[in-house]
């Protein structure tokens, strides 16, 4: 749990042809990582032909475009079998035609689309025209010396506009803004030839607003037809829907197959960057967990029509950084390995430190809000959204369980104390010996960092930095004997001289270690040698100081429910009622948040920043898609 | 941060990024050098030591250099107010408008989208377009229904019509162009620092007025379009060349009229340039004289991050066409004439000049 799986670096030797069935059965294993690095050997050499990997990413592309237009159904994923290149090419062809469809109706949906919003302004231009005594008749009919333009241009193109129609000889009235639109009405000189004009309407946007015919009528009856025009466009519209409807089931059987087909061809195309050939061999490399590598072998085995060559190795030191790390599957302890996968994901032969993140990230929030009544609604609440949720109910379940157990401890329901004896004490009861409590855990974590600090440095190989490195060995000696003069400070009044002792030696080590690291001149190195040094002293007091906040939350979640509880007792009966849920209610959202950034702080900072990497690479295994991509 | 010491901070990033600035002096000496060289000189070693045809070699350099300019740009704008930031990084944007006509321009010629994904230039995410969403597409109109859906939604729109009634390029990429410089105009005038303000005016300005007036001669005079269609292909500009003044001279008649009209320093510099490339030549080197200025004497320290900015990038530039005339082996007269080191004359004498 701890420990990261062992891997092996793989190199699978087959032949051409076989290299679709190989990609095919190293993706149903789901347990094979490519490695892209070029080979040393230079007679290993990528492969030259790209026409199924081009084929392959259009009708791709092509498929999810589609599917932003209609349901695209699940790849049937029943036989798993070689896709050929012509049978991708036929797909791909099929594909774009269906896309050509798609496009064609997602025009037609634009046009309509299009028609509503100009109906839309031909009624707001109508209704402005309407508080105005003029002939709207006259503003259609043809005139003999008059060029007239109604419609609209997008604001910004309106000063400019008026600028260019004025040495067109034209004049440009704007009379109405809507959303994005100016109004206006460009009159001018008649000019039979008018292609300036045009191009300059054209380049600005402007789009004509046809002014229906029989403006005389009464304003009822231009209401009706507009009615009839905008019920027009909406049966228009959904009769379109039916038709992508029915065309969406005509082509459901066809979608299936171009959706399996694809999906069958993708692991072949995912794995072309770590396939390198030599004649008629072709090479992949990668890297498989080793518990994995028989089945793989059997599988291989079984699959392949002609002899094969899978060699395997243990990965070498200064290929540590490139092996694929593979994450935490236990399901209780899912929603914390996001939390951790948030900060980095470890480097391989690293520990994992999602189990520990998971204990100490319970203990912290429980302590700092510990109470049965509001863990008991954050955990039901967690677990009533679950769907919502997904997986990261579970970490809301587990965080109100934590708070629960705590509030046992601390005899706290909704804040009263009353309703369940503390098993142990309420933190207010004792502020001091909560904050010593909370400056001990903070001592243990920061030496179980160091510890593991040590412990990672040693599994890549840098013994070096493991004993002198940041948080190393020394560090931890100076960091213990620091915390054994503090103790006995506090309880003897002296710091005692083996502390002093194994403080001061610790402190020399790390100077003396990086004065011989650092290339500069003397004045310098003194200084940095100086500056480091008291770093260090000030990082781990500031750092073991920082845990008192568990205390401190502790404390003030107790003083947050008196001071709620204190203010429902100087009301009545209904105000009480009141302040008790919503105070409750405050307290809650307040301090789950609250409380969640703290540790989450105290984690990253004062934990992973100190042990954790975090630069790992995520073992991604190839795979075939079972689910197609969201519509 | 106050805005003192955020200036003070700034303007201590430009001065120290100034001084690898190479300028037009330097610019001789460093065409004697052989390629290996400028591979040296500029870092670029590896790159031009791999195995690969020149043009491949060429697009590397290039698009190295292209990653040291916004490499600058994400150190300088990270100060900067929001207005600020928006404004270098509208200037910066014309890498994002590069990759919108290759795309364009490969969609209309149907060319094969290998070819041009090889011309597309790899740009960071405060830049560029959601490139991949366009790549996808298959034509130019879906490229431009695509572009609806993002921020320069009222530019496709009107593109699109404009393709649609035209179905020609030009329009298209007169549409891109003309809404570049009318957005870093109109963020100037947004700027609140009056100090910067008056800095900014001046350098966006001398920017636009440059591409008002080789797109006034060129569409008014070689492509006969009417004064009205070329005004509204012009961008009214904070410095000189202002609403009034372009409907002014749009409405000349021929060119010499036009740089006769043009207000000082414009009319000295044009006054005898014989073809629009030199036109174009005197007026980057007016461009880059007014950087200078601003990066030298300037006090605000957006305007003088701006300056440095298109200083480097006309450097890189400078750089990238030594490389490449070493890489194709061309004449040192046919490097003078493309560094601008000596007076433009029209290709059809370009022969004659070697």
């Amino acid at each position: 749990m701890l420990k990261s799986k062992a891997m092996k670096h793989v190199r699978l030797l087959v032949l051409g042809e076989d290299l679709p069935q190989a990609s095919l059965t190293l993706a149903e294993t789901e347990s094979f990582h490519p490695d892209p690095r070029a080979p040393e050997e230079q007679r290993l050499a990528p492969l030259v032909d790209s026409r199924y990997q081009n084929e392959y990413q259009q009708a791709r592309t092509r498929l999810d475009k589609i599917a932003q237009v209609i349901p695209v159904p699940e790849p049937d994923l029943t036989e798993i079998r070689v896709v050929h290149l012509d049978e991708l090419a036929e797909v791909n062809a099929w594909l774009g035609r269906a896309w050509e469809f798609c496009l064609e109706h997602q025009e037609g949906f634009r046009e309509l689309d299009e028609n509503a919003r100009r109906l839309e302004e031909q009624q707001a231009a109508l209704a402005n025209f309407a508080e105005l005594n003029v002939d709207l008749g006259a503003l259609r009919a043809d005139k003999r010396f008059l060029d007239l333009h109604i419609g609209v241009v997008p604001r910004e193109n309106v000063t400019r506009l008026e600028g260019a129609l004025g040495l067109a000889g034209h004049l440009l009235l704007k009379y109405m803004e809507r959303e994005g639109n100016a109004h206006v009405v460009i009159v001018g000189p008649r000019d039979d030839g008018q292609s300036e004009l045009k191009s300059l309407l054209s380049s600005a946007g402007f789009t004509a607003i046809p002014l229906p015919q029989g403006l005389d009528d009464a304003p009822e009856t231009i209401q009706a037809d507009q009615r009839r025009e905008s019920d027009r466009i909406e049966r228009e519209r959904a009769d379109l829907h039916e038709e992508v409807e029915t065309c969406a089931k005509d082509m459901h059987d066809k979608l299936v197959r171009a959706s399996t087909v694809l999906a069958l061809a993708e692991p072949f195309v995912s794995l072309d960057p770590a396939i390198r050939g030599a004649g008629y061999l072709a090479s992949i490399d990668g890297w498989v967990p080793a518990e994995a590598l028989p089945d793989l072998e059997r599988r291989l085995d079984a699959s392949l029509q002609n002899p094969f060559s899978l060699e395997s190795r243990k990965p070498r030191d200064d290929e540590r950084p490139l092996v694929p790390t593979v994450p935490v599957r236990n399901r209780l302890l899912q929603p914390f390995a996001m939390l951790v996968k948030q900060y980095g994901i470890p480097r391989y032969g690293e520990i994992d430190p999602t189990l520990l993140f998971t204990i100490t990230f319970l203990l912290m929030f429980g302590t700092m809000f510990g109470d049965v009544g509001h863990g008991a609604v954050l955990g039901l609440l967690a677990w009533l959204f679950r769907k919502k949720l997904g997986r990261f109910y579970i970490f809301g379940v587990l965080a109100g369980l934590s708070s629960m157990f705590f509030g046992v401890l601390f005899g706290s329901v909704f804040g009263y104390k009353e309703l369940l004896p503390a098993v142990w004490m309420s933190p207010l009861y004792n502020p001091i010996l909560m904050l010593q409590l909370a400056l001990g855990w903070g001592v243990l974590f920061l030496s179980l960092a160091c510890v593991l600090t040590i412990y990672n440095r040693l599994a890549i190989r840098e013994p070096m930095a493991a004993v002198f490195g940041p948080h190393g060995v020394v560090n931890l000696i100076f960091y213990l004997g620091l915390v054994w003069g503090a103790v006995s400070l506090a309880m003897t009044g002296a710091f005692g001289t083996i502390p002093a002792g194994l403080v001061i030696a610790a402190l020399a080590g790390l100077a003396a270690y990086n004065w011989g690291h650092m290339h500069a001149p003397i004045g310098e190195k003194i200084l940095v040698v100086v500056i480091e040094t008291l770093e260090t002293v000030l990082g781990y007091l500031s750092n073991t100081l920082s845990f008192l906040r568990v205390a401190a939350f502790s404390i003030n979640h107790v003083a947050l429910m008196i001071a709620v509880l204190t203010l429902a007792g100087m009301m009545g009966t209904v105000g009480s009622v009141f302040m008790i849920i919503f105070g409750n209610i405050f307290v809650m959202v307040l301090e789950a948040v609250i409380v969640t950034i703290q540790v989450m702080r105290l984690q990253y900072f004062e934990g992973f920043s100190r042990y954790f990497s975090a630069d790992g690479r995520e073992f991604t295994p190839l795979r075939l898609r079972r689910k197609p991509r969201a519509a | 941060m106050s805005s003192a010491a955020k200036h003070a901070y700034l303007n201590t990033r430009v001065a120290a990024k100034a001084t690898q600035l190479i300028g037009l002096q330097n610019v001789r000496q460093l065409s004697q050098m052989t390629l290996p060289e400028l591979g040296q000189h500029f870092g670029l070693a590896d790159v031009l030591e791999e195995p690969g045809s020149v043009r491949s070699k060429s697009r590397a350099v290039e698009q190295g250099l292209i990653q040291v300019l916004l490499a600058d740009l994400a150190v300088l704008v990270r100060p900067m107010s929001p207005e600020e930031r928006g404004l270098v990084l509208a200037w910066a944007r014309k890498y994002a408008l590069f990759n919108l006509k290759t795309l364009l321009r490969g969609k209309i010629r149907q060319l094969d989208p290998q070819e041009i994904r090889e011309n597309l230039y790899d740009l960071p995410p405060q830049v560029r377009l959601s490139n991949e969403d366009l790549f996808r597409t298959e034509s130019v109109a879906e490229l431009l229904r695509c572009l609806e859906d993002g921020p320069l939604s009222l530019l496709a729109r009107q593109a699109r019509e404009i393709y649609e009634q035209r179905q020609e390029a030009f329009a298209l990429e007169a549409a891109i162009d003309q809404r570049y410089y009318s957005e870093i105009a109109r963020r100037v005038t947004r700027l609140g620092d009056a100090k910067a303000d008056r800095q900014m005016r001046a350098l966006v300005g001398s920017l636009v007025d440059r591409a008002n007036i080789l797109w006034l001669l060129r569409f008014r005079f070689a492509y006969g379009l009417a004064p009205s269609e070329t005004f509204y292909q012009l961008v009214p500009s904070p410095n000189l060349m202002y609403r009034q003044r372009l409907l002014d001279l749009v409405s000349l008649e021929d060119q010499a009229k036009v740089i006769a009209a043009l207000p000082e320093p414009l009319r000295t510099l044009l006054a005898d340039a014989d073809n629009l490339m030199e036109s174009q030549r005197r007026l980057s080197q007016y461009c880059y004289g007014i950087a200078r200025d601003v990066l030298r004497h300037g006090h605000s320290g957006v305007a003088r991050a701006l300056a440095y900015l298109i200083l480097r990038e006309i450097d890189l530039q400078f750089t990238f066409t030594l490389i490449q005339s070493r890489l194709l082996n061309l004449p040192a007269t046919y490097l003078d004439l493309a560094l601008g080191l000596s007076p433009a004359i029209c290709a059809h004498h370009w022969h004659d000049a070697a």
